[in-house]
């Protein structure tokens, strides 16, 4: 690789917790830096470049989500939120202030690094104006509008077509119900969440090769929708483990 | 005060007596008109119209008042000779006498019967009254309901805008907790005043609120403090009505006091006091156990997941397997957390379900997803058609419902044998079942499975479990407003539980899809 080190800003008041992220990071490339309050976060992210902020949502001195929300208010870093506590609402608003993505406590190194490798990606896709997505099988050009599975062009309908424009835009990350309802069928639909259901189905059918067990176009169970290649970590030599998921 | 009583009833007489005289002048007309029009001279009778009337709807004294004034007229107007008091026919006499007895009988009859329609009216009203109180105390479930049961029950009773503050026990803001609506200031300050020092003073104080209304502020019972202050509004109005009004409160506080304590308030709202406090004390421990055993439980975790893949370790296969077990057990140890406080949280009646419109599919994805590890050695084999209706339930409890039957599953079954997973609508339902080869129930388990800390013997020294798995399962699909069931051939041929959920038509327009193609 002869692109620079991305550097992680680590923001948790758990030393241990701290210390096992630093060693995960360290392992695969990254420069780790620290941070053990929400003051020390906005200052260290203000004052040193930094490609992605990883942010704990119980911090002494502020809230968590006051970090992302001031962090955001003058930054487009990525930011991913490790929480243990977990209501759906919760993570839903997280994502509604700017949060790019969220890992519930407890997690494995690897299911966080599958987070941050895509939150970079986007970002670098983002700089780059690179117009194509390409998630597994499926290739969306955003900017020829035209979606080809294992190279043979699909005939999406406006909405389906829309529906996915947005997730490609958000390629990796969870977008939430609101969001895809608010883009795709305006704002008097936020929850009208069967549209959502209906049409995620027929685009299943369209680009999942199993539509009954979705590769491509996941759940993330009362949150929102993720586009994400189920075997793209493996392939991006990121080591093949199950996520260790955690419950709510 | 009696005074003020006294001249109550009687201006409310003299009311009467004025719209009585009124009454038989237009009984007179219209006799004069008939004589004159039709030449009909006997219309004495029509006199007992307005004894009829004045005796329903003014009382006895005006009923009698317009049976003399009857005769008066009859003999004034119509009987010869005419334009005096003097009657010449002795028949007109007998008629006069016959008439009068006929007014003070209807007269008498009349006014007892408007009395007790007047009482069975009031009576009627107080019980409907009393049983929503009685109903509305049934369901209260803290002090705060159980007071703006009794405000409103008090409000029905004086007829009169009533707020309630609760006793000195809660004070600490007990009493401002309350909104109490457009209370003014200077009551509120009152009221204040009156926790602090004359909690004992039974016949109040009155307060000039704002816009000149007076308000009342006393206990509501000198003997039980646990009901609280009453502030109560008397409007604008003059002294002597205040005092009426007082008499009536004071009837109207004690009735609903003696109404309070034979239906046990004082006791019911001791023990909501109690019950607010235990369940903050259950909601600050869940809290804490919540943090404090599982911020460690993270570090072992992801610091396992770490040594994992360190160069360093790769090759030594035998502390591979030691770092995996740390891993696994770390995990198992997480879900039964989460176990534990998902009791918890069922217990305390904590559920409270998010519903949305969810794809049955997406949830048993979900599950499946969540449970692949522990199926890894099953033959999982899924069966659902592709036009399941979607439901409208909280997707995350019932995937966490799902789990719990699916780790069951996995956990009573031996490896290698198969897993189905079904789901299909019918009848307006929807049923997710989960069928295994494993250990089956016996018939006595049946029934026993959905119980807290269930474990069938058979399989105590063999399988580790809580035993709270299918409980909580149950509970979370209840929530949902759906049920489980199991069934099994015996002990051995396997089992199937299902969760039946409720199905909902959605509205999804069909047009919405088609309308900018």
């Amino acid at each position: 690789m002869s692109e620079p080190s991305p550097i992680v800003l680590v923001v948790d008041d758990e030393i241990q917790i701290r210390r096992f992220l630093r060693t995960g990071f360290e392992l695969n490339g990254f420069v780790v830096h620290e941070a053990s309050t929400g003051t020390e976060a906005i200052r260290a992210a203000t004052l040193r470049p930094i490609d992605i902020v990883i942010v704990d949502l119980g911090l002494p001195d502020m809230d968590g989500s006051e970090v992302v929300e001031r962090i955001r208010s003058w930054s487009t870093v990525p930011i991913i939120v490790l929480s243990v506590r977990s209501s759906e609402a919760q993570k839903v608003r997280l994502l509604e202030i700017g949060a790019d993505d969220y890992v519930v406590k407890p997690f494995g190194i690897a299911e966080l690094l599958a987070r941050v490798r895509v939150a970079l990606r986007r970002q670098s896709r983002a700089a780059s104006g690179e117009p194509a997505v390409t998630v597994g099988p499926l290739t969306i050009d955003l900017a020829a509008r035209a979606v080809t599975l294992n190279g043979a062009r699909l005939t999406l309908t406006p909405k389906e077509y829309r529906l996915l424009q947005v997730l490609a835009q958000h390629a990796g990350n969870v977008v939430t119900h609101q969001h895809l309802l608010k883009e795709v069928w305006g704002s008097i639909h936020m929850q009208d969440t069967h549209y959502l259901r209906i049409f995620v189905r027929k685009l299943r059918q369209k680009i999942e090769p199993h539509p009954d067990s979705p590769k491509i176009l996941a759940t993330e169970l009362g949150v929102g929708y993720r586009l994400a290649y189920s075997g793209a970590e493996g392939e991006n030599g990121a080591p093949v483990m199950a996520p260790a998921k955690s419950e709510i | 005060m009696l005074h003020a009583l006294k001249y109550n009833v009687l201006r409310k007489e003299l009311r009467g007596i004025g719209l009585t005289f009124c009454l038989v002048a237009a009984t007179t007309a219209l006799i004069f008109f008939i004589i004159l029009q039709i030449g009909l001279t006997r219309g004495t009778v029509a006199y007992l119209i307005p004894v009829l009337i004045a005796a329903t709807r003014w009382g006895v004294v005006s009923a009698l008042f317009a049976a003399i004034l009857g005769v008066l007229a009859s003999a004034f107007f119509f009987f010869e000779p005419r334009f005096s008091f003097h009657i010449s026919d002795p028949q007109e006499i007998i008629n006069l006498i016959l008439y009068i007895f006929v007014a003070v009988v209807v007269s008498q009859l009349a006014t007892r019967l408007k009395r007790q329609l007047e009482i069975s009216r009031q009576r009627e009203i107080d019980m409907r009254d009393l049983y929503a109180f009685s109903r509305r105390l049934a369901v209260a479930f803290d002090v705060a309901d159980i007071q703006s049961a009794i405000e409103d029950h008090l409000t029905t009773v004086m007829q009169r805008k009533v707020a309630l503050f609760s006793g000195a026990r809660d004070s600490a803001g007990g009493n401002r907790r309350r909104p109490a609506g457009a209370v003014p200031d200077r009551v509120l300050a009152e009221v204040e005043s009156f926790t602090a020092a004359r909690r004992d003073n039974v016949t109040g104080v009155t307060v000039a609120g704002d816009n000149g209304e007076a308000w009342l502020v006393r206990a509501v019972s000198p003997k039980s403090p646990e009901f609280g202050l009453i502030a109560i509004n008397f409007g604008k109005n003059s002294q002597e009505d205040s005092d009426e009004l007082r008499i009536r409160v004071d009837a109207a506080l004690a009735d609903a006091t003696a109404t309070l304590e034979r239906l046990g308030i004082a006791h019911a709202i001791n023990e909501a006091h109690m019950r607010s406090q235990t369940d903050q004390l259950r909601e600050a421990l869940i809290g804490s156990v919540s943090h404090e055993l599982r911020t460690p439980l993270a570090s072992i975790l992801g610091a396992a997941t770490v040594l994992s893949t360190a160069p360093a370790l790769q090759g030594e296969a035998k502390l591979l397997a030691l770092v995996q077990d740390v891993r696994s057990e770390a995990e198992r140890l997480n879900d039964d957390i989460q176990n534990l406080l998902d009791a918890t949280r069922i217990s305390s009646d904590g559920i409270k379900p998010q519903a949305e419109w969810a794809d049955p599919a997406d949830i048993i994805d979900s599950a499946l997803e969540r449970c692949r590890g522990r199926m890894a050695g099953h033959r999982v084999v899924l069966n659902m058609p592709s036009d399941l209706p979607l439901i409208y339930v909280d997707p995350v409890l019932v995937k966490q419902a799902l789990v719990q039957i699916f780790d069951n599953a996995a956990k009573y079954s031996a490896p290698g044998s198969q897993i189905s997973i079904a789901a299909r609508a019918r009848d307006g339902r929807m049923i997710l079942s989960v069928s295994d080869q494993g250990a089956g129930l016996t018939a006595n388990e049946q029934p026993q499975i959905w119980d807290r800390f269930a474990r069938g013997e058979r399989h105590a020294a063999t399988t580790s479990g809580s035993g709270l798995g299918l409980w909580i399962a149950n509970a979370f699909v209840a929530a949902n407003g759906g049920k489980m069931n199991a069934v099994s051939d015996g002990p051995g041929l396997g089992a199937t539980l299902a969760i039946e959920l409720p199905v909902t038509q959605a509205t999804v327009p069909q047009m919405e899809s088609d309308a900018d193609e």
